[in-house]
């Protein structure tokens, strides 16, 4: 767990890769892409068709621990339009108990907009204590915490590049990394983060086993 | 001869030459004629291709055949040798006016040339494994081929236990059903198992191998310097004064390396040295294609004084003028070194040249044994290969692509494959359900499988998108991602991405012979620029880094066991090796030399264990991870570990008392599997495997990816298979692909038994001579490489917080 002070508030990282407020008891998560897997079965790719089920279990077993009555969904919650039809029992079983158990928020990403899911209400913000949750950040000055880039950094040893999932604070900016199995990412010196990019960058890196926090200045630009 | 031969208009082009038919030639005509599949063993330069074909001309000319029907096929694994054989076959038909069409037909044949084939098909069609399994894949590839009257075989020995050897196999096999009475031909270079070789050419029983021997024995000699020999290192340095005098002594030589970066480094000295203005060229496979072709085309008119290559010039195409090959390093096998001896003078009768240069002492022992074998005739001996089930997966795919086919008929064409010939009824259904929906317990996909049961109880594939996608994934060769060097508009060559990824902008490094400054990377192209730096950061990308040979590997313990060989050695090796039996003792021809000594490094005390296995560098890195893994158990706290293609070298913390505990076969093997789980070598095997069995495909149309991204994502999906499946088909192949290849398990084991009591462990008080070159080896392997990740992120932020005085 590292600790973020994001708008006068306390926020905290778990390893997994989501972002609680305790205070308030919510847990925020970025682009699941549920069903990402079984996407590619109509073209005649048949990959594993497991990950919605790693993903959402991972939810699960993580805010289990924590005292959580609200899940904010920042977007691309999923894959495509006819994801929750491609669903297995089992995976509809977990989704279920998800949004039985907890409160969700579910913002709407670019992957499902323009298109009906289920019966599922989405929000295109949603707002507490002046700290705003959208899918994608707006280069405005309002404090946001938002997903849809999947950042990853790279930092170099005299070994190797590591190249990792990461979440990027940068003044009133929070970007979470993607938390779906199949979802690759953006590194954050691709010109479509340069905006929320800059000397005050703080870099929280996620590996296998731990959480590591770089400034811009050990990052691979 | 010509009056046993009756193939007149090819006996008058032969005479015109002064040439006349060889024995071997008429030989193949009459097996073939009298209805046998005939295996062709002969050195480079007897003629072989020419008997190959003949029995074909023979026929042409001689029965009339019906017209637009493809009469005969041949198959080569180099796009460049069926150009260069069509080239060869067109001059006799010409100069004698047969009415007989020769074509190629490989992935660089136009759409428009390839439409045409299909409706007018030539007489003779030139091709790969590659191309020939889009060939069948079509749906009136019945029909294309029912006429087929013979099978032509090039270098048929190279393909034998590959997975491109697996595809062509089965495509063999499946030619077979549509015409069963075309007869085979296989040509193939000088090899040790050459029954299986035929076995892999035909299942008939009818059938024979010919096998024409060397008239006279290369002349090779390792290359006399008047500096020493180093104790390590790969490039030669040291002999290039000398290398370079031998060139302007002979018209054409080929040097021949076994890397890329060899190649480089050679060329860019041999320039240095270059005062006489000999024209000196370069040729690997990471060139642009055009270049290379400049360089062969050089070769052939004579124009060209001398070309550094690595394998990229090892098979097939004659060069005729080359008069010296050079080889740069330990051929690190028999059958290889052969080949590119057979480089030079590629004439039957004439010996060929050839001199080796070692670049370091233990290189020098190689080298010598490597003559040794030649002059006694041993070859190296080609592993036989089980056929690989992903590759299998494509062929049904590639089957129902072309018609609709009933499980147990294609089960017995697909056992008829020599490589897939004890494949189970239940394994190859399993591949079946594979291809049809990912063949996941979790039945996900039955609403979009690719092949299904039609009305008469056949499978079919269900639309024919999937025919379209399947021809875009056909092959057995799974490249990394390459990216284009580009030097203003000039294409200049391609690199992995990897290595650019190591770059920073203003590094140097030698390409194409120049020293080139990274710049950037721009719409996937490297841009670069001239620059005069003369020191350049060497290119390390990976190619042709063979281990040494089981074969060469016995050759080079007789060597050092017997010290009545060693009266030849230049002085500097024989004093090395006198030392160490005073010192230390010499490994034995059967046994183990295990030695322990403390050393410092970094200032610190360390142990040091060294097994001289000579097993090559994959089997001994494998027993290097085990044996520390080992050794961490029992509390000898290893630190790390190098391993060459002769020894390995652990150090550790503590000193290990007991080696015979550590070198354990069965404790060993427990370790192995798990170990295995964790490697990256595993995930790289499973990502060729999705790619091959058409789980992943190499690029979806409309939708542009970097190879990094497809790396990403297999991993992903690798480990939630692990998780779910651990029994997926996918899994087994990428195992046992790993078993077979880096990690050499095989050969380890016998080795383990082969040791077993027969260790000598020598424990000394300082290193002993041996043991010197691998001390200096700096190529360090970690133990575990996510264990130092994890360790070097927390050192620099241990550090970044110490800066900002939090720590």
């Amino acid at each position: 767990m590292k600790l973020i002070n994001f708008n006068n508030h306390k926020f905290q990282i778990s390893k997994e890769g989501i972002l609680f407020w305790l205070d308030k008891q919510i847990a925020i998560i970025a682009d699941l892409h549920l069903e990402k897997g079984s996407s590619f079965g109509p073209s005649g790719q048949f990959l594993p068709p497991y990950d919605s089920e790693e993903t959402l279990k991972k939810i699960l077993k993580t805010i289990k621990d924590h005292k959580i009555k609200k899940i904010i969904l920042l977007g691309d919650t999923f894959h495509d339009k006819n994801a929750i039809s491609r669903m297995s029992e089992k995976v509809n079983f977990l989704f279920r108990s998800l949004i039985e158990k907890y409160e969700v928020i579910f913002i709407l990403g670019n992957h499902e907009s323009k298109f009906e899911i289920g019966q599922i209400n989405f929000l295109n913000e949603y707002v507490i204590d002046d700290i705003h949750f959208i899918h994608e950040a707006l280069q405005t000055s309002v404090f946001q915490i938002s997903g849809h880039f999947h950042p990853v950094a790279t930092v170099k040893s005299n070994i190797k590049k590591i190249t990792a999932k990461c979440l990027l604070h940068t003044n009133n900016h929070i970007i979470l990394p993607s938390f779906g199995q199949y979802t690759g990412g953006l590194n954050i010196t691709n010109p479509a983060l340069k905006p929320f990019v800059n000397n005050e960058s703080k870099i929280y890196m996620f590996t296998k086993k731990s959480i590591y926090k770089f400034t811009i200045k050990e990052i691979e630009i | 001869m010509s009056d046993i031969l009756k193939i007149e208009p090819i006996d008058n082009w032969l005479k015109k030459n002064n040439w006349s038919f060889y024995n071997h030639q008429v030989e193949t005509v009459k097996l073939s004629e009298n209805g046998f599949d005939v295996l062709l063993v002969a050195p480079t330069g007897g003629g072989k291709t020419l008997a190959g074909f003949l029995p074909s001309l023979n026929d042409l000319i001689n029965n009339k055949s019906e017209k637009n029907k493809l009469h005969t096929l041949y198959i080569s694994p180099l796009k460049a040798l069926t150009i260069d054989v069509h080239r060869n076959l067109t001059s006799p038909i010409e100069d004698q006016g047969l009415d007989i069409r020769v074509e190629t037909r490989t992935g660089d044949t136009s759409a428009y040339k390839k439409n045409r084939q299909k409706i007018l098909p030539p007489h003779m069609l030139m091709t790969t494994p590659e191309s020939l399994a889009l060939l069948l894949s079509n749906k009136e590839s019945k029909d294309y081929f029912k006429d087929l009257k013979y099978l032509i075989i090039d270098e048929i020995h190279v393909l034998v236990n590959s997975k491109r050897g697996d595809l062509l196999s089965l495509n063999l096999s499946r030619i077979h059903s549509i015409s069963p009475d075309c007869k085979r031909i296989g040509l193939s270079a000088t090899v040790k198992n050459k029954e299986t070789v035929l076995k892999f050419l035909t299942s008939k029983n009818k059938a024979k191998i010919l096998n024409i021997k060397e008239t006279s024995l290369p002349k090779i000699e390792i290359l006399e310097t008047k500096t020493r020999v180093p104790w390590s290192g790969h490039m030669a340095s040291y002999a290039i004064k000398d290398i370079y005098q031998k060139i302007q002594k002979s018209s054409l030589t080929i040097v021949f390396v076994n890397t890329r970066a060899q190649a480089e480094l050679v060329f860019n000295k041999l320039w240095q040295e270059n005062d006489n203005n000999l024209r000196i060229a370069i040729h690997h496979g990471s060139l642009e294609k055009e270049i290379r072709r400049k360089v062969e085309n050089l070769m052939s008119l004579g124009k060209i004084d001398c070309v550094v290559a690595t394998s990229s010039l090892d098979l097939g195409i004659d060069w005729g003028g080359v008069d010296l090959v050079i080889q740069i390093g330990s051929p690190k096998g028999i059958s290889r070194f052969l080949q590119r001896i057979g480089r030079s003078n590629h004439k039957f009768d004439e010996p060929s040249n050839a001199i080796l240069v070692p670049s370091n002492r233990f290189e020098y022992l190689e080298c010598l044994s490597a003559i040794n074998s030649i002059q006694n005739k041993l070859l190296d001996e080609t592993r036989e290969k089980k056929g690989s089930l992903d590759v299998l997966a494509q062929h049904v795919l590639g089957v129902a692509c072309s018609e609709p086919f009933q499980v147990d008929d294609l089960y017995n064409q697909v056992i008829n494959a020599w490589p897939y010939r004890n494949l189970t009824k239940t394994k190859f259904l399993e591949v079946v359900e594979f291809v049809k929906n990912g063949g996941y317990s979790l039945k996900h996909y039955e609403q979009y499988s690719k092949i299904g049961l039609n009305k008469d109880k056949l499978y079919a594939i269900n639309n024919k998108s999937v025919r379209n996608r399947y021809k875009l994934n056909v092959g057995t060769i799974v490249e990394s991602y390459m990216l284009k060097v580009k030097l203003g508009n000039k294409t200049l060559g391609q690199v992995e991405e990897w290595f650019i990824e190591g770059l920073n902008e203003g590094d140097t490094f030698l390409f194409g012979g120049r020293v080139l400054e990274y710049q950037n990377i721009s719409n996937n192209n490297v841009i670069v620029k001239s620059t005069s730096h003369t020191h350049p950061k060497i290119p390390s990308y990976a190619g042709g880094r063979l281990p040494l040979s089981t074969e060469l590997s016995i050759e080079v313990r007789k060597l050092l066991s017997k010290k009545q060989f060693w009266k030849n050695f230049p002085n500097q090796i024989n004093e090395w090796l006198k030392l160490q039996s005073k010192f230390s003792n010499l490994p034995s021809l059967n046994g183990l030399l295990v030695e322990t000594f403390p050393r410092l490094m970094s200032g610190k005390k360390r142990f040091f264990l060294i097994c001289y296995t000579f097993e090559g560098r994959n089997a001994n890195q494998t027993l290097g991870f085990l044996i520390s893994k080992k050794m961490l158990r029992i509390g000898y706290k290893p630190i790390s570990f190098v391993a060459t293609d002769y020894a390995l070298a652990i150090w550790s913390i503590n000193e290990v008392k007991d080696v015979n505990i550590v070198l354990n076969e069965d404790l060993m093997l427990d370790d192995l599997y798990e170990w295995l789980e964790e490697t990256p070598l595993l995930k790289k095997n499973f990502r060729d495997a999705a790619i091959i069995s058409g789980l992943i495909e190499r690029s979806i149309p409309g939708q542009k990816k970097t190879g990094k991204q497809v790396l990403f994502n297999s991993d992903l999906i690798f480990n939630v298979l692990k998780k779910h499946e651990p029994k997926h088909l996918l899994l087994e192949v990428a195992r046992e692909d790993s078993y077979r290849g880096l990690i050499d398990l095989d050969r380890l084991s016998e080795f383990l038994k082969r040791i077993e009591k027969n260790i000598t462990h020598k424990k000394l008080n300082r290193i002993s001579p041996l043991a010197v070159p691998l001390i200096l080896e700096i190529n360090r392997q970690t133990i575990d490489k996510s264990e130092m990740e994890e360790y070097f992120l927390e050192e620099l932020e241990n550090e970044m917080l110490s800066e900002v005085g939090l720590n």
